[in-house]
């Protein structure tokens, strides 16, 4: 059984968790400062979220097709995306073994992954209140 | 034990002379048209001129030589134009890592066709690529049987990664006798580059196996035992088979588990400054080691015992030999042992934070086992200096 029933769960969890790392200063800022622009293009349930930190001032997150190319792709099961978040995937080897591939420069991803390990702390709980509650 | 996943797609044949029958691998496609990419300097040596015209006489080959050292999009761009106006349908790379790494991207955009940078990035080729033949006259890189490839964009000054299963080589033949012309210099440096992967494939952090282990280790003896006979003299073959098995059996293990913060340092200071690969691999392993010492005792030290290094001491002290020996190793090697030997040019104000904004964003540094802060990298380049 998928982790996200699907692709509207997967969306209002994602949506909610990337608002509070947007609300967290420390967080966006240095996200921000990356000017990355990044989609996460998830499979079971299929769904795509977009981060757009072009312009250092303001994070913007999209659910859909974008009408920009982002720099870097990210693929994944959506399984994955949620273990990720619970800090619980070892990302050396998920990207090793191909369950996690990548378009486009992923190094200047990569070297994000310290910045956004503080949101593994809330993501439980952002979990919680978007699906089990919603659902219970 | 962890989970781990070990990939080694390439036939690998060894012997004195096999290079002769690359061809024979590929010869069974129907109307095969290959595409050759070697490198201006082997083109001058007589045994590698002696193989083309063998291979030309019952083949159609068309030769690419325009390869640089670092493996240029200029040469990967070049390289597909002949290709294609050629209609190959299979590649040879006959070269170090520089043409075999280019043969790999060429390979790419003649399969799945578009530009270089549309398929940069891990794991996200979508098929095989055309039959490929890689023979390494470097002992070396690895790259015949890596599951990646670095090419050097010269405008932005910086490494593009490819990894994927689809990139190893059909089949490797190594022939010894390919490397004897490779200089003394380049035969030190190239070797230390292999060390470096045995090295740093030991240490990673969460992708290592009893598979990457035993062929890192394995690789590291024979390294350690045979290239400074390989350097001293370039004639002896088994010298030059032990080193270029090891830098093979080196290249499986760390396309499986990952190099570390040598390596991204390294491709820093390559894509700035045009250094050699294995010279800057040289100069920093030191460095990356002991930096690397706190999180890597229990590993230095059994790689210490297993070379014979160190022998009953604890663990500290083992470790602290194996650095002392790959110290020793370089000195024996004649190899540069600071960055300022490599015509790097002071590193210091905007220059210095741009290597280390490249080299904390490597690809290499996520297996590292240390996390290594902006403070530390500076720290190491101003100590390697
Ligand atoms: N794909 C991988 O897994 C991988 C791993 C490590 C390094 N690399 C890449 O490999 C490149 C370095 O490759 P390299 O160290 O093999 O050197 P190289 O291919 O750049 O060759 C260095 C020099 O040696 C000469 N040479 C090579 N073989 C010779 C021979 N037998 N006789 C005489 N001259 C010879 C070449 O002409 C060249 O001038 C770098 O671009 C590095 O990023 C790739
Ligand atoms: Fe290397």
């Amino acid at each position: 059984m998928p982790v996200f029933k699907n692709a509207e769960d997967l969306n209002r969890v994602m949506f909610a968790l990337w608002d509070a790392i947007k609300a967290d200063k420390s967080m966006s800022s240095q996200l921000l400062r990356s000017k990355l622009t990044i989609s996460f293009i998830y499979r079971e349930p299929d769904s795509r979220l977009t981060l757009d930190c072009s312009d250092g001032e303001q994070l913007k997150v999209y659910i859909g097709e974008t009408n920009f190319k982002p720099a870097v792709e990210m693929f994944m099961k959506s399984d994955l995306a949620h273990d990720f978040w619970l800090g619980k995937v070892n990302i050396p080897l998920a990207l090793i073994s191909g369950k996690i591939s990548s378009k486009g420069p992923v190094n200047v991803a990569l070297a994000l992954l310290p910045v956004i390990k503080p949101a593994f702390k809330i993501y439980p709980a952002i979990y919680q209140s978007n699906i089990v509650e919603e659902n219970g | 034990m962890d989970p781990f996943v070990f990939h080694t797609p390439t036939k690998i044949t060894f012997g004195q002379g096999v290079a002769a029958s690359a061809c024979d691998a590929i010869q069974e496609i129907p109307g095969c048209r290959i595409v050759l990419i070697t490198d201006k300097q082997l083109l001058k040596t007589d045994l590698v001129n002696y193989l083309i015209a063998q291979w030309q006489a019952q083949n159609h080959i068309c030769v690419f030589s325009d390869v640089l050292s670092d493996a240029h999009l200029t040469g990967v761009n070049e390289a597909v134009r002949l290709a294609k106006n050629e209609k190959c349908n299979a590649i040879i790379a006959l070269g170090g890592g520089s043409v075999i790494d280019t043969a790999k991207v060429v390979n790419i955009i003649l399969t799945l066709g578009g530009e270089a940078l549309d398929h940069q990035g891990m794991n996200n080729l979508t098929s095989r690529l055309l039959p490929s033949v890689a023979i390494p006259t470097t002992a070396g890189t690895g790259a015949e049987v890596s599951l990646v490839a670095m090419i050097k964009d010269d405008i932005e000054g910086k490494k593009l990664l490819f990894g994927s299963p689809f990139l190893a080589a059909d089949q490797a033949f190594l022939d010894p006798e390919l490397i004897v012309s490779l200089p003394a210099g380049l035969t030190a440096a190239t070797g230390m580059d292999a060390v470096t992967h045995c090295i740093e494939a030991l240490v990673v952090e969460g992708t290592s196996s009893p598979i990457t282990d035993c062929l890192a280790l394995d690789a590291l003896n024979r390294l350690f035992k045979h290239l400074p006979e390989a350097k001293k003299d370039g004639r002896n073959l088994e010298a030059r088979s032990q080193t270029l098995v090891a830098s093979t059996m080196a290249g499986m293990a760390f396309s499986s588990c990952g190099v570390g913060i040598v390596h991204a340092l390294s491709h820093a200071i390559g894509g700035q400054f045009a250094t050699h690969h294995g010279m800057t691999n040289a100069v920093l392993l030191p460095y990356g080691m002991r930096f690397n010492l706190g999180f890597a005792t229990k590993r230095y030290a059994e790689m210490a015992r297993y070379l014979k290094v160190s022998d009953k001491e604890n663990d500290s002290v083992a470790a602290q030999k194996l650095i002392d020996s790959i110290e020793n190793l370089i000195s024996d090697l004649g190899l540069p042992k600071n960055l300022r030997s490599l015509s790097v040019p002071e590193l210091d104000g905007e220059k210095l934070q741009q290597l280390v904004a490249l080299a904390s964003s490597d690809p290499a540094m996520i297996f590292n086992t240390r996390q290594a802060t902006e403070k530390d990298i500076v720290k190491i380049y101003e100590d390697a200096y």
